[in-house]
């Protein structure tokens, strides 16, 4: 067994307390002294390098990006010469009014609940692994989980844009443009999985029986 | 599901298994079997779901995919018109008309989400997969299976999809609309992909790279 005593600061069942680092790529377990997996060639590491840092800051710039995202118009409607540009919520409004409570819903889910609540859960989750207190572990997992996996889905409202914009152009009488505020949604969007991958779950459960 | 132990003292990584999510060290079964589901004990991460045939499913699966895939882009895919004035788009529309309209990051985001990226994650499959099924000799196929993983994410068809689907409800008060044939190509490729890449987990598809069976 390597003697690295620093080996000894995770749990005894883990396989980082046994040397063994597992590729991130393709999972293969590797001594620790390796530099790179010798399946795939990935570089190893027992845990994600500074990977509670890395996801902050990938979700904080979402945070400050999700603000033009909503102030700025994600597309505007030209009917007859008239420019009418609407907001995330503005199209949410919409769809309420016209009796679409479903799609209103869809969207309201899509492009308000899940970015807020995913990073907001990051943000949980990276406050988790600098706790002293005992922690929730199966839970914790079940909410990382949770929050990649509704990841993409946010990207509906981009599609919604891209597919009117292409459809609605009649000459001289209605056309959709995009706004910047599709941009700066993919962007929150995009950022929000990255953050959500940079994340390391394995440090939850190295919070365990700490001596 | 198989018996999954917890390992404690040996070294011959072998067949150990550190858990991706909770780094829980684990012995899988001793024989590979791909019917297996394969799950961690104490965090529950499947680690691989069972199936009976994945090498032959996701080879038919990825022709049928990449087919359905380059019929939804050669043929119309919505036509939509109002007052004697109409209009027909293609798949790739999505994405040019926004490059059209100045937002050429965005044009190129979404094609590559709803088009490229998943046509080449179902052809690095079949690249990796038909030298397989068929014996050809040959070196892993590593570079492949490290595109793939990148690729995954950002795959976003059945998300697509739905994005259509809604984009449909808002129009469809104001305008004759017609589903073309690529809208339905795509409404079947959608899942298909979908499936493929529950199919194909991290587990089965290094084993495939590695082992060649
Ligand atoms: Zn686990």
């Amino acid at each position: 067994m390597a003697a690295d005593k620093s080996l000894r600061q995770f749990p005894p069942n883990s396989a980082a307390s046994h040397a063994l680092a597992s590729c991130p790529l393709c999972h293969k377990v590797n001594s620790v002294h390796r530099k790179s997996c010798s399946r795939c060639g990935a570089r190893l590491h027992l845990r994600t390098p500074n990977s509670v840092q890395v996801t902050l800051s990938f979700v904080l710039t979402a945070l400050l990006l999700y603000i033009p995202a909503n102030i700025f118009p994600i597309m505007s409607t030209e009917l007859l010469g008239d420019d009418s540009p609407s907001t995330i919520v503005g199209g949410v409004v919409l769809f309420l009014e016209h009796g679409s409570y479903f799609v209103a819903l869809v969207i309201f889910t899509a492009s308000v609940i899940i970015p807020v609540a995913k990073i907001l859960a990051i943000f949980w989750l990276c406050h988790a692994t600098t706790r002293k207190t005992p922690l929730r572990h199966y839970e914790l997992t079940r909410l990382y989980r949770l929050t990649e996996f509704v990841g993409k889905w946010s990207m509906i409202d981009v599609f919604v844009v891209a597919i009117l914009v292409a459809l609605i152009q009649v000459q001289g009488l209605m056309a959709i443009h995009p706004g910047i505020a599709a941009n700066a949604f993919a962007g929150v969007v995009i950022l929000t999985m990255i953050g959500a991958q940079q994340f390391d779950v394995r440090l939850i459960w190295d919070k365990q029986r700490l001596p | 599901m198989a018996t999954v132990q917890t390992q404690t003292a040996t070294h011959q990584a072998l067949d150990l298994y550190a858990c991706h999510e909770c780094d829980l060290l684990i012995r899988l079964p001793d024989q590979y079997d791909a019917r297996k589901k394969l799950v961690c004990p104490r965090c529950h991460h499947t680690i691989t779901s069972g199936h009976r045939n994945p090498i032959d499913s996701v080879i038919a699966l990825s022709v049928t995919g990449i087919i359905v895939l380059l019929i939804a882009g050669s043929f119309p895919f919505l036509s939509f018109a109002t007052q004697g004035q109409s209009r027909t788009i293609t798949l790739f529309q999505a994405s040019t008309e926004l490059y059209l309209q100045g937002f050429d990051l965005l044009a190129l985001l979404v094609f590559c989400f709803i088009v490229s990226l998943p046509f080449l994650y179902l052809f690095l499959l079949l690249a990796i997969l038909v030298p397989i099924k068929f014996n050809w000799r040959r070196s892993q196929p590593i570079f492949m299976g490290r595109l793939i993983s990148f690729l995954l994410p950002w795959s976003m068809s059945e998300v697509f999809l739905i994005g259509v689907l809604v984009a449909l409800i808002k129009v469809v008060a104001m305008a004759d609309i017609v589903l073309g044939v690529s809208f339905w190509a795509y409404v079947c490729f959608a899942p298909i992909f979908t499936y493929v890449v529950s199919v194909v987990d991290v587990h089965r598809l290094w084993h495939w790279i590695e082992h060649g069976r």
